[in-house]
């Protein structure tokens, strides 16, 4: 990525979304009474639970099945599953921490250089879908590495990805297509 | 005639008969004269025998009344926009495809008059035709988000491309909605709709160029496009005091919020051209510049890359007076070193980002107007392995005090509720 510019672009990574299993059944009514910081709904059937350090929101079923948000980084979100899962064992549940998967890793970057919008949807006919009408940004995706770009003529983008290996390989590939058409006024 | 496989029910016999009575339909069991069965009149359904519409041969002639209704529809709107007959027939085909598939098919006929309109729009698309999602809401009396969805979802399963639509293109079928002719208002506010629209696209082209255009809805830029090209082309005392609200009301179109903000960008615009006019002595302001339109417009080109050249030789002898200071000021962060690596990095980062988008002459106005983003806190190193301290925990849970006084007070809203 660095032989194509002089500074290194910088990756933020803004959310991770992974889910964890407790393998056994988690009372909802408990949880709600005994834990702090906790929202209950029973009309969805779950509970949210918010972490303060790392800052996780957590939703929590009653099958033992659990998603937390909010973390910044994919050791973050494990972090924070493991401090979940240890304070559901202090409530008084048998926890067994089991199939943690990271689901989506949201980033941003940002260019230093605006983007010609229409000539980039012209250039990537199919895979670029851009209606400026409805959204100011173009809609990019890689099927093979299952990501998706929302690129704003200012230069910024947000990725979204299944982990954080995936969006940095989509951001790579997908710098020169912008390079390209960053627009210098070349009358 | 003998009936084989029944038994009468009375008696148990085979021995069944048909007897019709008149056109009556009576099977009898001949031994005990027992009625086995009656003929049609009684046990059929009214109305014909048990088979559902789509079962019978009903369907296969008939088509469905949804369908016919929205193939209309789509015929009403080709006719109304006055698009070309080979437009026409490729929407109605579009439509008698997507209608069968199963996203369209049970949906509620809100939805189903919008898919004629995509389809309607997605022709006009494919064929060149100049038309925006803003029309056919119009048309259709639609929320624009609701006609969006639909339209992706159309594409998605049609596996359709289509291009999107140049803004110029529209600007033509734009400047003719506004009724500024000579017999609609008095004279001196009058306007040719061809001279209008000329001026008009010069002043799109200018906005494309630096950055107004993209990303940005197109209604407000034609707007106020046709609002400063308006105003520009006898900059009289009358033009220049009318404001947008009121030239709207004029020229009976209904006027967009975001316009004013474009019309200010268009100015500032205009005002970085203006000042490289080498005939204007005095200083150009965004109400002076409207004047000088036509000047500006006739020699864009030559005024950009005057106005690029002399921002470029301006920010080189800054450059050169600054580079001095900088070579001081980079040694001292060289010596602080109790300060974390990434917080230099990222402090430098912010700069640079900012710079970029001041540096330049022109460039998307958010991009100019950079927000200024919150200081971030540093990054501590985290495996996801890590020790979970007890005390850490307990934070969560409630104490069994706090339970058994949270218990109490929801039994006392439960009571003082009853009450």
């Amino acid at each position: 990525m660095d032989s194509s510019s002089d500074e290194a672009l910088d990756i933020i990574i803004t959310n991770v979304v992974a889910t964890f299993r407790t393998r056994c059944h988690l009372n909802l009514r408990t949880i709600a009474l005994e834990g702090t910081n906790v929202i209950y709904k029973p009309e969805v059937g779950k509970v949210l639970m918010k972490l303060r350090k790392p800052t996780i929101t957590a939703s929590i079923w009653s099958s033992g099945k659990i998603i937390c948000t909010g973390a910044t980084s994919e050791d973050d979100a494990k972090l924070g599953a493991r401090r979940l899962a240890r304070c559901l064992q202090k409530l008084g549940f048998k926890v067994k921490f089991s199939a943690f998967r990271v689901v989506n890793v949201l980033a941003v970057c940002s260019m230093p250089f605006a983007i010609h919008l229409i000539d980039f949807t012209k250039n990537n006919r199919p895979i670029a879908s851009y209606e400026p009408e409805l959204h100011p940004a173009v809609t990019y995706r890689i099927k093979n590495l299952k990501a998706t770009f929302q690129v704003f003529s200012t230069g910024s983008l947000t990725v979204t990805g299944p982990n954080v290996q995936a969006v940095a390989t989509a951001v790579e590939q997908v710098y020169p297509l912008l390079f390209e058409v960053r627009k210098p006024l070349c009358k | 005639m003998q009936r084989s496989g029944l038994r009468c029910p009375g008696c148990g016999s085979s021995n069944i008969v048909n007897d019709d009575l008149y056109c009556h339909v009576q099977l009898v069991c001949v031994d005990c004269g027992t009625v086995v069965s009656e003929g049609s009149l009684a046990d059929d359904p009214v109305g014909g025998s048990d088979v559902s519409y789509s079962r019978s041969t009903a369907v296969t002639k008939v088509p469905c009344q949804n369908l016919k209704k929205g193939l209309s529809r789509v015929k009403e709107m080709c006719r109304v926009i006055r698009v070309r007959r080979n437009i026409e027939d490729l929407a109605l085909s579009y439509f008698q495809q997507a209608y069968e598939h199963e996203n369209f098919i049970r949906v509620n006929l809100t939805k189903k008059e919008v898919l004629a309109g995509c389809c309607v729009l997605v022709s006009c698309r494919q064929m060149n035709w100049p038309i925006t999602i803003g029309t056919i809401s119009c048309l259709l009396n639609a929320d624009p988000a609701l006609v969006g969805g639909v339209y992706k979802d159309l594409l998605k399963i049609l596996k359709l491309e289509a291009l999107t639509v140049g803004i110029i293109e529209v600007l033509e079928a734009h400047c003719q909605e506004y009724k500024i002719n000579s017999d609609q208002v008095p004279e001196e506010l009058a306007e040719d709709c061809t001279v209008l629209t000329k001026r008009a696209k010069a002043l799109v082209e200018l906005a494309a160029d630096s950055w107004i255009v993209t990303g940005r809805k197109p209604l407000p830029m034609l707007m106020a496009a046709t609002y400063l090209a308006w105003q520009s082309l006898k900059p009289n005392k009358h033009r220049l005091k009318l404001s947008l609200d009121k030239f709207c009301r004029l020229a009976k179109v209904q006027k967009s919020q975001s316009a004013l903000t474009r019309i200010t960008e268009l100015k500032e615009v205009l005002c970085k051209l203006g000042r490289e006019i080498p005939w204007v002595r005095e200083t150009v302001t965004p109400d002076s510049v409207i004047r000088l339109v036509g000047d500006i417009l006739e020699n864009r080109f030559a005024l950009l890359r005057r106005a690029l050249r002399n921002h470029e030789d301006s920010l080189q002898a800054e450059n050169v007076v600054n580079s001095p200071n900088k070579e001081t000021a980079s040694s001292k962060p060289q010596e602080l070193t109790e300060n974390p690596p990434a917080e230099d990095r990222g402090h430098q980062g912010q700069e640079s980002e900012s710079n970029w988008g001041k540096r330049v002459l022109f460039a998307p106005p958010c991009v100019i107007n950079r927000k200024r983003r919150r200081t971030e806190q540093p990054e501590l190193i985290v495996t996801g392995d890590e020790e979970i301290s007890d005390s850490e925990i307990d934070s969560y849970i409630r104490s069994p005090q706090e339970v058994r006084d949270l218990v109490q007070a929801e039994k006392m809203l439960v009571s003082s509720d009853k009450v």
